[in-house]
This record gives C-alpha cells, structure tokens and sequence, in this order.
C-alpha cells in the first residue's frame, strides 16, 4: 500500500471508532474538558503509533520465525501494558502534577480495544517497519479526530433539553451513529478512486 | 426557555435562540414555498412517479412527526418543519423510486435524527439529508430509477446527466474537450428542443464568430433532463433562494461559500482524476446537474444546523465545498451533495467550540 | 436470595452494556447477525469466569501488598492480570478458528479483543484485588448473562431490519437462517453497518434508562 492509501485507510475509511467499532468507551463515555479530550486523543496516538511499530518487531523478529503466531495476544497486550508503564513512569519523572492534572489514567488509555484493536489491524497488513509506524499514526489521528467531533458534539447536546431517558450516553451514540453515517462515504470506492484505481 | 444548567455563568446555546411560534413557522414555510417551483416542474417533468414519491415522502414525514410528538408536546405540524423535512427528502429522490425508500428516509429523519434529540431547534444533523444518506446506504442501487423526462423520445433509458458521465469517463480516459461536449458526443439523449434551440445558436450567433455551443447546453440550463425530482430546474431553485436570501431568511455567506469553492475545486482540479487536464472540470455541467444547487441553498444554511458565527459560516460553507468536490469526484455516488453536508454537520458543534474559544477572549478558562 | 440476587444485579440493573454502557465495542461490532453475537457472548462469559477464577484465587493465595498508593492495582498484579486474561482470550480465538471457522473469519478481530475488553478488565481487577472467589464468580456469570442478554437483543433488530434475516446454529434440516416475512425483500442495510450498530446501541441504552426510572417511580409510589 502507498503511503497515502495508509494514511486514508487507517484515518478515513477504516476509521478506528466510526467504521471499526473500537474505542467506543473513550468516545461515548462521561463529558470531559477539551483539554482533557485532546490529552486523552494525543496521548492514544502516541500509543498508537509505538505500539504498532513494537508489534511490527514482535511479528516480523520473533513471532514469525519461530511460528509463535497463537502467543500473538498475550506477545501484544504485554507489549502494549509495558508502554503504559513506560510513559506513567516517565510523566510521573517528569512532573507527578501533569498525571495528576491529565484527568485520565495511562493505564486505560493504554490498554484497551481501541489500541490492541489498532495493533491487530495493522499486523493484518504486513506492513514495513516505517509503515506501520504511520498507520498507527494515522489511526491515532482518526482516533483523535473521531473523539474531538463527538465531545464538541456531546458539548452541544448537554446544553440543550433532550428527551430524559435518551440523554447523556444513549443520545452520545445516537449521535455517533450518525456520525458514521456520515464517514460511510468514505468507502472502499472512494479509496481505489483517490488512489488512481 | 432555558433554565437548562450550564457550566459557567454564561449560557451559549445553539440556534434557534427566538422560539416563538410565530416567526420561525412563518420562515419554515416561506422556505417550503419557495420550493414548490422546483417540486411542481419536477412533476410535471416526470408525472404521476414523481407526484407519488413527494406525497409519500411528504406524508410519512407528517405521519411520524405526530405519531412520536402528540402524546408528549402536542400538535407540532403547523410550524413547517416536518412537512419541509418531506419535501426536500422527496425532491432528492429519483422519481422512480420504489416508494418505501422515500417512506423509510422520512421516518428516519424526522424520527432518529430530529425528534430523538428534542425536536424542532435541537437537531445537529439535517433530518432530510440524513434521510436520504440512509436509503442510499441502505438501498444503493435500488434507489437509482431514473424516469425519462417529458417529452424525450419513447424507448430511451433514463439516465441522470452524472451517472451517464461516469459511466463514459470510465470507459474511455483521457477524452479531451469540455465534458458537456463529451456527454453530448456520448450520445446522451438531449431533446428535440434542445437540438433546435442549440442548432439554431450556432447557426445564426455563434457561426460567424467561429464558435459552437455543444448540444445539451439548453436542456440542463432549463431543467429538461433526467435527474432527481427536485434538482433539475437550477433556475427555479435558485429564484426561491434568491427570495429566501432577499428576505433575510437565508444567509448568503454558506450557499455562497458552498458553490464558489466547489466549482472553484471542480474547475481546476475537477478534470485530473480523468485524465483531461488542468482547467477541466466541466464546470456547467457539475453545477446545473446533481443536486449541488438545492442542497447548497435550502439545506446547508439551516441555522440550525450551521455554525452561529459569520466567520464559522464562511469556514463551513468552503469545507462543505471541498467535501462535495472530493466525494463527487472520488467517491462512490455520482452526487457527493447531500452527504456532503451532513459530512459538515458532523463539525459544526466543533467549529462553534474553536470560534466560541477563539473570539471569547476567555481561551481554555472559558473552555471549563 | 443473596447469590441470585447478585446474578440479577448483572443481568437488568447494572447489564453491562445497556445500563453501565461498557464493552459497547463488541456490542456495536459484532451483532450484524445473531449467530455472531452468541459466539462473542459464549466466548466472553468463559473468559469472564475463567479469568475471575483464576485471579481470585491468585488473590486469595498472595493477599499481601495488592495494591499500590493509588487508585489501582500493583504494577506486578496488573500486568499479570492482563497476561492471564489474554491467554484465555488467545484460547477462546483458537478454539473458535479450530471448530468454527466462519464464526471464527467473521469475529474477526473481535475474539482476541475480548483480552481487553472494559468489563473483563474492570471484574478483573476486583477479582484480583482481593474479592471473594465465590462473589466473583457470581458477579461475572450475572454480568455475562447480562452482556448476552444485549448482544442477543441488538443483533435480532440488525439482522432483522438489515438484512431480513435471523442466522442461528444449523441443525439437521433446519439450514440456519429464518427470513423475516417483509423485510426479507428488501432489507436496509445501514443497520448491519456500523451506523446500524451505534444507533441501535444508543437506543438500547435509552430504553433501559427508561424502563429503569419507571421502575423507580414506580418502587417510590408504593414506598
């Protein structure tokens, strides 16, 4: 695959959230800040992006030759667990104040459908080293892109007098099902067209 | 109306901000009004097909709205919106389409994307849009009856002006001259009319000067081809808005912004993906077939739906455009229009947010 | 009374999926057709009680130092949760490819992902913090029942509404698909898309509140 099939793969037509399904939590979930948004969106991509290229390694050093290919989840989630751990640590190096003020937990961000989810997919492809690294990028970036519609979207929603049971969660995914309604035009078709068939 | 609690001591709400019975029905139904040239020149281009899907559409849209309303906030009918919300579900939809499509995109619109969100104000996606991006999701190919227009010859396969291009843009690449041209040279089926009304421009005004319109030119500026109930006669649809806009009931900046960077994108960008050049896009022919027009003007500036500022409007209706020219040109549809906007929709609350927190001086303090 | 009503606490009041909206990702993803759905349920119930069994007893056997400062549990104890959970989910995937392969190719990645599902890895943590065997083991089989419970729901409305059709287990003659009488014909696949799948989640979640403020009312009315 180009890279720029890559980038409109993983961002646009095969969405993380809108066209895969993953990372619903995050994105549906409690109203944060925006600030807190954007943390919780740059911090998935970052993860996105080292995990993916980590996965590349495991697979193509490890995993392949030897044939391990049924220690793929525990090889990935362990791999993915370790990062969290990584960046908890140097943030809390850093300054304990910026964990503290950052609103969610590394730890959940880290490790959950979304990113191990990302991980598969792009393992799937067999993808280069450098490759993989952008499509994981370019799934954070859809990702955070997803997330930072349904918040200023969820934003709206709070302020305004919505049926009672529907409000909240319930019309959040509403909300986001029409969301990808939306992203649904950006298809298979659309993709081979932007590539020059 | 708004005891609703916010955070902060200031309540930015989104539009509507007057409620009042009075005004905001009167505008609904000037803007229905205001289409109903186009939807009456679009039954009597295709005939009793097309009069069965508006109604269909139209009363679906009414049916629903009081089936899911009157138990809970009374009657609502009479500010205008369901029945608009039918309407313009009807108009974008091929006049032969089987009728529980236009039913189904009615119901949705007004029941999942309108009233589930608190009805009339409170929508962020354009019910009838979102309607009809569902049945094209839902029923794709189903949906694409074309009926031939009156008047074109008996035997000929209707076809809408871009599908028909599409098919012979994919077939043959890098076929020069302007896309009007091509079409016509296609062997699209132009009427008699327009033969005779181009033959006799060419003959008598344009021979000397050593030039020739291609054929074609008369039926797709009157509204004589096939296409979707409401989006083949350009010049009725923009008379309406050019009322709408004269009467302060529609703001210019989005359908403005919308057309000009479309056909701006289309113009010079429009003719790569073909393989014909720089400055070939075939601008007449993206602006006056496919429902750009009606989409642009009775749809995409819905304040309701649009951003609240002048600057978010400006932004909107050129991204709105850029989205058009990708989906029509890449995408699956021959008629990126309508998904476009719903496309735009999805980033209006954010593009108030960043305005809101951009121009309020309160930066991210305010943004708690 | 206790135990059962602990069982029912994870399959109405607290499903979940439709009331804690959590594990919406397979609940949106999987449920295009019924027979999938009950796969990804079997398959997370089994996870679920397997895992909660093994890190209650790994809890009760090493009480000591469970968890940290904070608000989690230790490094050591998190990251050994994980591995175990994603084995068990690596098994329930190899499984699934060795008997079943069409469910197996239609899951997708979806099997694997049960390792990092929110409600596994919210029970496993209780369960690896120091929570009774015998509790937890109830908790998760009520909250997998609960979590079938809204899968089976939302994927008969899909597949009913989106592709006309209900695909069960084939047994004997029965070929394993029932054609719904009018939508057969003519179906609205938006439903089996993901658009389908958060609309039909949203409105999961909707009724439930629903039916769970009436039922308050209702218990405030007699009290």
């Amino acid at each position: 695959m180009s890279w720029l099939g890559i980038i409109v793969t993983f961002a646009l037509v095969d969405n993380v959230v809108l066209a895969r399904l993953l990372g619903l939590c995050p994105c549906a979930g409690a109203p944060r800040t925006f600030r807190v948004i954007l943390g919780v969106g740059i911090c998935t991509t970052v993860l996105m992006a080292m995990s993916s290229l980590a996965a590349w390694a495991l697979e193509t050093l490890f995993l392949d030759p030897r044939d391990l290919g049924f220690l793929r989840i525990p090889c990935f989630v362990l791999a993915l667990a370790l990062l969290a751990l990584l960046l908890e640590s140097m943030a809390l190096r850093i300054s304990p104040a910026l964990l503290r003020a950052a609103g969610f937990s590394v730890r959940g961000v880290a490790v959950n459908c979304a990113t191990l989810g990302v991980v598969l997919l792009v393992t799937l492809e067999r993808l280069s080293a450098l490759e993989s690294l952008l499509a994981g990028l370019s799934a954070g970036c859809g990702f955070l892109l997803a997330l930072t519609l349904m918040s200023a979207i969820r934003e709206r929603l709070d302020a305004e007098r919505v049926p009672r049971s529907l409000r909240g969660l319930p019309l959040s995914l509403v909300s986001a099902g029409l969301v990808a309604l939306a992203f649904s035009a950006f298809d298979r078709v659309f993709l081979a067209n932007l590539l020059g068939r | 109306m708004a005891d609703v609690p916010v955070a902060g001591s200031l309540l930015v709400s989104p539009a509507p901000h007057i409620r009042g019975a009075g005004s905001s029905a009167l505008m609904t139904w000037t803007v229905t009004l205001c289409l109903v040239p186009a939807a009456a020149w679009g039954v009597f281009l295709f005939g009793a097909p097309a009069a069965f899907v508006l109604l269909v559409a139209v009363g679906t849209a009414l049916a629903t709205e009081l089936a899911v309303v009157l138990p809970f906030r009374g009657f609502t009918l009479g500010d205008g919106s369901a029945f608009l919300t039918g309407l313009i579900v009807g108009l974008l939809m091929p006049a032969g389409a089987p009728l529980h499509i236009p039913a189904a995109a009615s119901a949705f619109g007004i029941v999942i994307v309108k009233q589930s969100f608190g009805g009339l104000g409170r929508n962020w996606m354009n019910p009838a849009l979102a309607g009809v991006a569902f049945a094209h999701l839902s029923w794709g190919g189903a949906l694409a009856k074309w009926v031939a227009p009156r008047g074109a010859l008996p035997g000929t396969e209707a076809l809408a002006p871009l599908e028909a291009l599409r098919m012979v843009l994919a077939g043959h690449p890098a076929v020069r001259g302007s896309l009007l041209r091509v079409l016509a040279d296609s062997g699209y089926p132009f009427s008699g009319i327009d033969g005779r009304v181009v033959g006799w421009i060419n003959a008598r005004l344009l021979a000397p000067l050593g030039g020739a319109l291609p054929r074609g030119v008369f039926d797709l500026l009157v509204g004589n081809a096939a296409g979707r109930i409401g989006e083949v006669s350009v010049p009725l649809l923009l008379a309406g808005a050019a009322w709408l806009i004269a009467r302060r009931i529609v703001r210019w900046q989005v359908p403005v912004s919308f057309v000009a960077s479309f056909a701006v994108l289309a113009g010079v960008f429009g003719g790569l993906t073909e393989g014909r050049g720089w400055f070939a896009g075939g601008v007449f022919v993206q602006l006056f077939s496919g429902s750009l027009i009606l989409c642009a003007f009775f749809a995409a500036p819905d304040p309701v739906t649009a951003p609240l500022s002048a600057t978010g409007r400006y932004f909107y209706g050129a991204g709105l455009g850029v989205a058009a020219f990708f989906l029509r040109f890449y995408g699956s549809m021959d008629d990126g229009a309508p998904i476009a906007v719903i496309l735009g929709n999805c980033f209006v609350p954010l593009i108030d947010r960043l305005v809101r927190s951009a121009g309020s001086g309160l930066g991210k303090a305010g943004a708690r | 009374m206790k135990h059962a009503e602990g069982f029912s606490k994870g399959l109405f009041r607290e499903n979940p999926v439709a009331a804690l909206l959590l594990g919406l990702c397979p609940a949106a993803a999987v449920t295009g057709r019924v027979i999938d759905a009950l796969w990804m349920s079997a398959g997370f119930l089994a996870v679920l009680l397997l895992s909660s069994l093994c890190l209650s007893l790994l809890g009760a056997l090493s009480p000591a130092a469970a968890r940290d400062g904070g608000a989690g549990l230790s490094r050591g104890r998190w990251i050994g949760s994980l591995v175990i959970t994603a084995c068990l989910a690596s098994c329930f995937d190899l499984l699934l490819r060795a008997f079943a392969p069409g469910a197996s190719a239609r899951l997708g990645i979806y099997a694997p992902l049960v390792a990092v599902n929110c409600i596994v890895l919210g029970r496993v943590e209780l369960a690896a913090g120091g929570l009774s065997i015998g509790r937890s083991l109830r908790d998760a089989a009520g909250t997998g029942a609960g979590f079938a419970g809204a899968l089976l729901l939302v994927s008969v409305v899909r597949e009913a509404l989106g592709a006309g059709t209900i695909t069960l287990f084939p047994i004997g003659t029965f070929g394993g698909s029932l054609a719904v009488p009018l939508l057969a014909a003519s179906p609205a696949r938006a439903f089996v898309y993901a658009t389908g799948g958060l609309l039909c989640l949203g409105y999961l979640a909707g009724a439930s509140r629903l039916l769970s403020s009436e039922r308050r009312r209702g218990e405030s009315d007699r009290a």
